[in-house]
């Protein structure tokens, strides 16, 4: 599968902890935020360790992120959206603090 | 009820190669079939679609897996199929009958038979810096080039066993990724003894040496007999350290690390099979290494222990997407003929012997990329295990020297297992760790409790297919 065999989906912005972010529709949060280098998603509640996209696949829950007010969602099967609005948990890991 | 009710003859859990096949040969044999699938697109794993809002101008430019997956996925609406995507299936609270999440919405499945074609996860040993942004499972790394395009990073070390990181370095370097290394644990030498019975696996042969020219031609470098033993890094991996490794996976001592710099790690060990949901539906299973750990018992047509359950693909044993369609392929025709559709007996009697013969080869590879007890070896005391609830392999190993080989009292003692996953990651090693601290068989100290809900979901689902 060569470069030019696949066009990617139209251009579109992200918030992501305030800050507007660009994608393209399709990518999934993780790709979005990975795409645009950001690999930390977010710390856990014991440890304060940082976590990124592990499985991808939907198994691990390690990417979950803040989308649009909602907890704990997969970043890796969550496809962006227009103005959508991505906060990355800190400290707290998994808990509901949007 | 508040939730919607579906009604069908046959729910297939699961639309990767073994789901969709299964689909297919029921709903041909003349079934009603419902197929449930977590993803927003058919084709599983193996056949990762394109992402949708990407587009592709010609389709036979596409990758041979998304072809075919794309193929299989039309013919099974064209025989009838109704495909439910995005949707999880959290408990079974009454026989045949699916607790499930459809897009976020509550309904309940009621179904004359099930074929759980639910797949696997992969096989992550834990190792100091694991749990670092930047290290990641091997497939997870091809799901984002695959389907999005996206690299995990700029120098991308590969390792682990097993043949899945050929077809995983080949997609990332469509893509144009940079693999410093790709390291192996074994050595093509160690498996010399088995080549006499890839007799008959010629197609699968010239699919792995195609590889090998592939990474030649990108001047990769393949070290075999190596083994990553820690990742390095303050917020996310900046170097990886990797020893040489004997045939047994055992450090070499005094052989030194080498250190390589690299922003994404992608390492696995196979894959273990995602049983949540036979365990949930009450099937039997058994410990079976060389089919990737605990699976569901079943007969010579894919029937497990109980009524009118089928299982099919990596679920009933690791074995890749051939076995996979292969099983699909029988687990359909029987739960048709259990159903009451007219089945050929030939028919059956062909998807038998096929399965059989792709189940060979599954089981030799399995053979030559066995989980080694080494393996675990690099996990110090102070390395998370349980990456949802922060568990360290020092607990687990204290909890299992002082409450014994039952892995569900060390989850009760130490939360391991109990967080979001339900295990599903750390599950197999922390079963390695308790197994190897107590010096007992693999497989002899029980298997964590599937709870539901099978995944998370918010309590609003739960509420809807509470009772009214």
């Amino acid at each position: 599968m060569s470069d030019d065999a696949i066009r990617p989906g139209e251009p579109l912005t992200i918030r992501v902890d305030g800050r507007e972010l660009p994608a393209t529709r399709g990518q999934t949060v993780a790709g979005a935020l990975l795409a645009n280098g950001i690999r930390v998603l977010r710390h856990t509640r014991r440890m304060g360790r940082p976590r990124g996209v592990f499985c991808g696949m939907g198994a691990c829950y390690d990417c979950i992120v803040h989308v649009n007010g909602a907890p704990g969602l997969r970043a890796c099967l969550t496809p962006v959206e227009p103005g959508m609005d991505v906060r990355l948990p800190k400290q707290f890991g998994p808990d509901p603090q949007p | 009820m508040s939730a919607p009710v579906l009604q069908t003859d046959l729910a297939v859990i699961g639309a990767g190669p073994a789901g969709l096949s299964a689909a297919l040969a029921a709903a041909r044999a003349g079934a009603r079939v419902l197929l449930l699938d977590e993803y927003s697109q058919p084709g599983g794993q193996y056949m990762k679609q394109l992402a949708q809002g990407f587009s592709v101008p010609d389709t036979s430019r596409l990758d041979d897996e998304m072809q075919r997956g794309a193929a299989l996925a039309q013919a099974v609406r064209d025989a009838g199929v109704v495909i439910e995507p995005s949707t999880l299936v959290l408990a079974s609270f009454a026989p045949g009958e699916l607790a499930i999440s459809r897009r976020g919405e509550p309904a309940l499945v009621r179904a004359r038979a099930i074929v759980v074609a639910t797949g696997a996860h992969e096989r992550a040993i834990a190792f100091p810096g694991w749990d670092l942004p930047g290290v990641m499972t091997p497939g997870g790394a091809q799901t984002l080039a695959k389907t999005q395009r996206v690299l995990p990073g700029r120098r991308i070390v590969l390792a682990g066993s097993g043949p899945f990181l050929m077809p995983v370095a080949k997609s990332l370097l469509a893509i144009g990724a940079e693999i410093v290394a790709v390291f192996e644990t074994t050595r093509p030498r160690a498996w010399s003894p088995h080549v006499l019975r890839l007799a008959g696996h010629g197609e699968r042969v010239r699919e792995a040496l195609a590889y090998r020219r592939m990474l030649r031609a990108a001047r990769v470098p393949v070290h075999f007999n190596h083994i990553v033993v820690e990742a390095v890094g303050t917020d996310a991996v900046e170097r990886v350290r990797v020893v040489p490794c004997d045939d047994a996976g055992r450090v070499r001592i005094g052989a030194g690390y080498r250190e390589i710099e690299a922003d994404a790690l992608c390492v696995g060990y196979g894959f273990v099979p995602a049983v949540q949901l036979t365990r949930a539906l009450g099937c039997a299973h058994r410990h079976a290494p060389v089919r990737g750990g605990w699976v569901p018992e079943h007969d010579q047509d894919m029937r497990t222990t109980v009524a009118n359950v089928f299982v099919a693909g990596e679920v009933a044993g690791i074995g890749g997407a051939p076995v996979a369609a292969a099983e699909g392929q029988l687990a359909g025709l029987a739960a048709a003929r259990t159903l009451g559709c007219t089945v050929d007996d030939r028919a059956l009697a062909q998807a038998r012997r096929e399965r059989a013969h792709r189940r060979r080869f599954a089981d030799l590879v399995g053979e030559l990329f066995p989980v080694k007890p080494a393996y675990y070896a690099p996990i110090t005391d102070a390395t998370i295990v349980c990456r949802c609830e922060e568990v360290t392999a020092g607990e687990v190993r204290r909890a299992a020297a002082e409450w014994g080989g039952e892995l569900n009292f060390i989850k009760g003692v130490t939360r391991c297992g109990m967080g979001y996953c339900q295990g599903r990651i750390c599950g197999s090693i922390v079963e390695a760790l308790v197994c190897q601290t107590l010096g007992i068989h693999p497989g002899s100290a029980g298997a964590l409790t599937v709870r539901t809900p099978l995944k998370p979901v918010p309590v609003e689902v739960l509420a809807g297919l509470a009772n009214d």
